[in-house]
């Protein structure tokens, strides 16, 4: 026993010193992101994604003939495991670039790092406003921020539903605060009045107590910003209890991913949600893309997927156009970026208060036939919205 | 030799930076010591009192909180939150020790647990004081430079191990020692267990809400969930205790080293991707079993089943 | 009070108790091992997280109903605790400690292998069993036509619940009327005096890690339908578990019962009438309170102390 012990920590030890030695004919790209705990689903799904971008870089020759090889480090969405792959990219590795994390809490350790070292950060997936409010030089964001994510919703919904009122719920998470925040004063300056905002505590089990307060206020409109399942079981008790709003709308995230469907089936008819992606984009690759990763992995991408997709683009384009590799050349590179992706065009500005902030169309998915189609805007629409609903009682 | 040993270590440490040391190791560095420091402050209570309390990130996550409000209400540098943490924590921990410290045993393991959780979800619901789940970020970290913080830490740490040193090693440490064998006996001696146990746990949280200002100083962003995270923290903190070696002055700084350095070594093994969690809680499991008092704890032991290796 | 507040009410009320049942489930299994074992152990989701994959991949293979799969499960499971007791948790109990509470690391540690191993079978995507009858319910405008409120009970809620119920039930005349069961209420109550009545104290703690881990394992499956499954899921169902054992009492199987039902129902109302936010905090000020106010668990309210308890 003892001696397996042994065998098995000299074989780890071993393991750990072998391997760094690469080829100098390879652009080495570590990527930070979270493969175990709680949101290990997304970063699995982006590390899915970068792979897929990588591999189809390297098969047309790569980047100035450089191929591209990416690994992956567990953060475990711990900051302070995210900051020690990022110093130890930085520092021992010497990578030019930092692309990845996941949740906000990350990404700010990951991006103070990033700004104190002078290498640029590549945000991709995370969305609380103020990572690229901080004044940082070095802080790209590919994705656009949580104050802008409802913007064709609340365009939906001001020009087609019309409202009195809302109801507004949230996961008690940075991202589900500062998204219930942004809509609830779009709504004010929509004319719509907010009854009841109330928060939840992500995995509850039983939404059934505070849906049936939400059901006696009437509301015209619930609103739900929610991660993965709790926006099924959402859906699933609202039907349960008969709560007949005008429309029910999710704010991206958890409404936007196919298990929502998968999991809330009947219950999900009819659902809007903002998203920030969507398979059915005429930008090129989008389909492309989306087809590939179901072919390969039994079901379509979320935007999350698609944006770490398409940074791996964004990375190649400014390399190319570095003048050289080092952390200030990709730098400069990154922030003239001006490509187009299957995430949509990448530009990073400075406007609003934010710095380095890519500014993309949002856009509304309605589940039409246990489809996600999207609606709205009208000019990316492929299928006509449908509104009014049906009452549940109509629906059976 | 034995008398010295503590400040040579010390020596040793200090002097680490000074070998250039890249920046990524004195994260590492720095994690370590912040662990053993907090493991210090749970060894004081779990490991002499005998009190294992499982709620350590509620002080921990207090003292973060002391350093994150004032500066972000004040404007005050974060640094403050280090002296501030010690009167607001202690009065946490009164307060605390006054609710949890009549219960015994897993009660008190149970009872700790849950005054964790409530000020985690107290922090996430006052928005006003604490901004909520939005967190506190530091717009500027004080230095770039590690160095620095290094020392920080590492002063934080040698005072920590010389006061609960001095502690245990005064009348004081009887008295403890005496709680975790038997508390009635203890009672019928005439030590008033409760005042006792309620210096243990004081003193305990007020060096665990120092790291939690600490932390807030270096990682510059706190947020509810992370400071006061039940598994990340309050497990951890015992689990470096536990590994390290209980009621053990160098325990917590085994453990520490166990937990976050070889920790970091497994989870960076390449290829090895998300199974580096299996391998890490096989090593737990075979630690417990073969050293149920912890490496430092179970040294003789621990030289016995290693000569036994070399010689079968 | 108006109508719409009476059925917010009863609404509040009735789906606190369905999901009182189902927690008290997940409390009796707890309440069991750490009656008799005096330990706490922290891997208690997990095993429920084990419990659920086996429903998910029935279901996913053979199209067998959630529910079903408890026969499969439960001994799955009760094998499994089995072997966790008897080659790691008994070698660990053995041996004379400092701090008897070192079992916590090992029971993380088990956590921790069995939550990474289902990453990597499973990876770490969400999975559910889509049940035809998921979103079923009655309503009482069906029955009563005329009714002023509207109430529903949802179809696969009470059908767990009820499940849940039978278990409990079964459990408690296992240990009340079989020898093996009142030998295990002996060994929870006073560990040497059972020894010295012949009980087979080794035994039967291996036995009860066992039957501990079944029933979590069978609330993995009442809860799949009704809820959805990830490899992390555990840690927040072994906190619930905690608060319930301590609620009935320790080893006390009704106690977890009307632990149970009292959780879900003090939950459904603060979040209801407090917020939702502050739900998880009604929940453990009642823990709190019920470990200082009552540390024997609420059944010791109702019975008159015995002679020598």
């Amino acid at each position: 026993m003892k001696r397996i012990v042994v065998v098995l920590l000299t074989l780890l030890l071993s393991g750990l010193f072998s391997s760094t030695l690469f080829a100098a004919d390879t652009f080495d790209l570590v990527i930070p992101l979270p493969l175990t705990g709680k949101t290990a689903k997304f970063g699995e799904m982006m590390k899915r994604s970068y792979e897929m971008a990588a591999e189809e870089i390297n098969a047309k020759g790569g980047v100035k003939k450089k191929k591209i090889a990416l690994s992956f480090e567990d953060s475990g969405a711990k900051p302070e495991t995210a900051r020690a792959i990022v110093e130890k990219l930085i520092d021992t590795k010497k990578q030019p670039i930092i692309v990845g994390e996941y949740t906000s809490a990350c990404a700010k350790a990951v991006a103070a790092v990033a700004e104190e070292r002078k290498t640029p950060y590549l945000v991709v997936a995370s969305a609380d406003d103020d990572i690229t409010q901080k004044k940082y030089k070095y802080v790209f964001r590919q994705n656009p921020v949580n104050a802008h994510y409802s913007d064709s919703l609340i365009d939906f919904i001001a020009k087609v539903v019309k409202p009195k009122t809302m109801v507004i719920l949230y996961e008690s998470s940075a991202f589900g605060t500062s998204g219930a925040e942004a809509m609830a004063k779009d709504a004010e300056k929509a004319g719509i009045k907010v009854l009841l905002k109330e928060k939840y505590e992500a995995g509850s089990v039983d939404f059934k107590p505070l849906l049936s307060k939400v059901k006696a206020t009437q509301a015209d409109v619930i609103y739900m910003v929610s991660y993965v399942m709790d926006a099924s079981l959402l859906m699933k008790q609202i039907k349960e209890l008969r709560i007949d709003a005008k429309l029910f709308a999710g704010g991206a995230a958890g409404f936007a991913i196919p298990e929502f469907i998968d999991n809330a089936k009947e219950a999900a008819e009819y659902v809007i949600t903002a998203t920030l992606w969507t398979p059915q984009l005429k930008y090129p690759g989008a389909k492309e893309y989306a087809d590939k990763y179901k072919a390969k992995y039994k079901d379509f991408p979320s935007y999350h997927g698609a944006s770490a997709y398409s940074a791996i683009y964004v990375v190649k384009d400014a390399l190319e156009r570095a003048k050289s590799w080092t952390p200030d050349g990709i730098r400069d590179a990154l922030k003239a970026t001006n490509t187009m992706t299957a995430f949509g065009p990448v530009r990073f500005e400075d406007k609003e208060g934010y710095q380095n902030q890519n500014f993309t169309d949002t856009f509304v998915l309605q589940v039409i036939k246990g489809e996600h189609e999207t609606i709205w805007p009208e000019k990316y629409a492929n299928k006509k919205y449908i509104f009014p609903i049906p009452t549940w009682r109509e629906r059976r | 030799m034995k008398k010295y040993l503590p400040l040579l270590i010390a020596g040793i440490l200090a002097l680490l930076p000074l070998i250039g040391l890249s920046s990524y190791w004195m994260h590492i560095l720095i994690l370590v010591i912040m662990w053993s420091v907090i493991g210090m402050a749970w060894n004081l209570l779990g490991g002499y009192c005998g009190q294992v309390s499982f709620g350590h990130a509620a002080f921990f996550g207090v003292g973060a909180y002391t350093a994150g409000i004032l500066y972000n209400k004040t404007g005050m540098s974060a640094w403050w939150g280090l002296p501030a943490s010690i009167v607001v924590v202690a009065l946490f921990a009164l307060l605390i020790g006054y609710i949890c410290l009549r219960l015994k045993g897993p009660f008190f393991a149970l009872g700790t647990l849950a005054m964790g959780v409530i000020l985690r979800v107290t922090a996430e619901n006052l928005t006003t004081i604490t901004e909520g789940d939005l967190g506190i970020m530091i717009r500027e970290r004080t230095w770039i430079d590690k160095t620095y913080y290094f020392y920080i830490i590492l002063i934080l740490a040698v005072a920590s191990f010389f006061v609960v040193k001095k502690v245990i090693e005064s009348k004081l440490g009887y008295y403890f020692v005496a709680i975790r064998e038997d508390q009635d006996a203890a009672e019928s001696l005439g030590i008033n267990t409760t005042f006792y146990k309620t210096v243990a746990l004081s003193l305990s949280a007020v060096i665990t809400g120092l790291a939690g200002a600490f932390y807030t100083n270096y990682m510059g962003y706190i947020d509810p969930k992370i400071v006061f995270a039940l598994h990340d923290i309050s497990i951890v903190t015992i689990m470096v205790v536990m590994v390290g070696g209980v009621a053990t002055f160098w325990g917590p700084f085994v453990g520490a080293i166990i937990m976050v350095f070889l920790a970091e070594l497994i989870r960076s093994i390449p290829k090895l991707g998300a199974a580096h969690h299996t391998f890490f809680g096989i090593l737990l499991i075979l630690i417990i079993i073969y050293l149920p008092n912890g490496i430092t704890g179970d040294n003789p032991k621990l030289k016995r089943l290693l000569r036994m290796g070399k010689t079968t | 009070m108006t109508a719409p507040q009476v059925e917010v009410l009863l609404q509040t009320i009735l789906s606190g108790l369905l999901l009182g049942g189902l927690y008290a489930l997940i409390g009796i299994g707890m309440t069991l091992i750490m009656g008799v074992m005096k330990i706490i152990n922290l891997a208690h989701g997990e095993l429920m997280m084990v419990g659920m994959y086996i429903a998910y991949v029935l279901f996913s293979t053979f199209h067998i109903d959630p529910y079903l799969s408890i026969l499969v499960a439960a001994p799955a499971l009760f094998l499994l605790g089995v072997f966790l007791q008897k080659f790691l948790i008994n070698p660990v109990m053995k041996v004379d400690a400092i701090i008897p509470e070192n079992q916590v690391i090992l029971t993380v540690g088990i956590g921790m292998v069995l939550a990474n191993i289902a990453t990597i079978i499973f990876s770490s995507d969400y999975k559910t069993t889509p049940v035809d009858y998921a979103t079923k319910a009655w309503y009482l405008s069906d029955i009563w036509k005329t009714s002023p409120i509207e109430i529903s009970l949802s179809l696969p809620w009470t059908v767990s619940f009820c499940c849940a119920l039978a278990i409990t039930g079964g459990l408690w005349f296992f240990l009340g009327k079989t020898d093996m069961g009142k030998s295990i209420r002996a060994t929870a109550q006073d560990k040497d005096a059972a020894l010295l009545m012949g009980v087979n104290v080794e035994k039967m703690r291996v036995v009860t890690f066992g039957l501990g881990s079944a029933l979590v394992g069978s609330a993995g499956c009442l809860f799949i339908p009704i809820y959805y499954l990830y490899p992390d899921l555990g840690g927040q169902f072994t906190l619930t578990a905690f608060v319930i054992t301590i609620l009935g009492g320790l080893g006390s199987t009704v106690g977890a019962i009307v632990g149970g039902l009292i959780l879900g129902v003090f939950e459904s109302l603060t979040s209801t009438y407090a917020g939702m936010g502050w739900a998880p905090v009604g929940r453990f000020v009642i823990f709190l309170a019920a470990l200082i106010f009552v540390p024997q668990g609420i059944m010791s309210l109702f019975t008159r102390k015995r002679f020598g308890k």
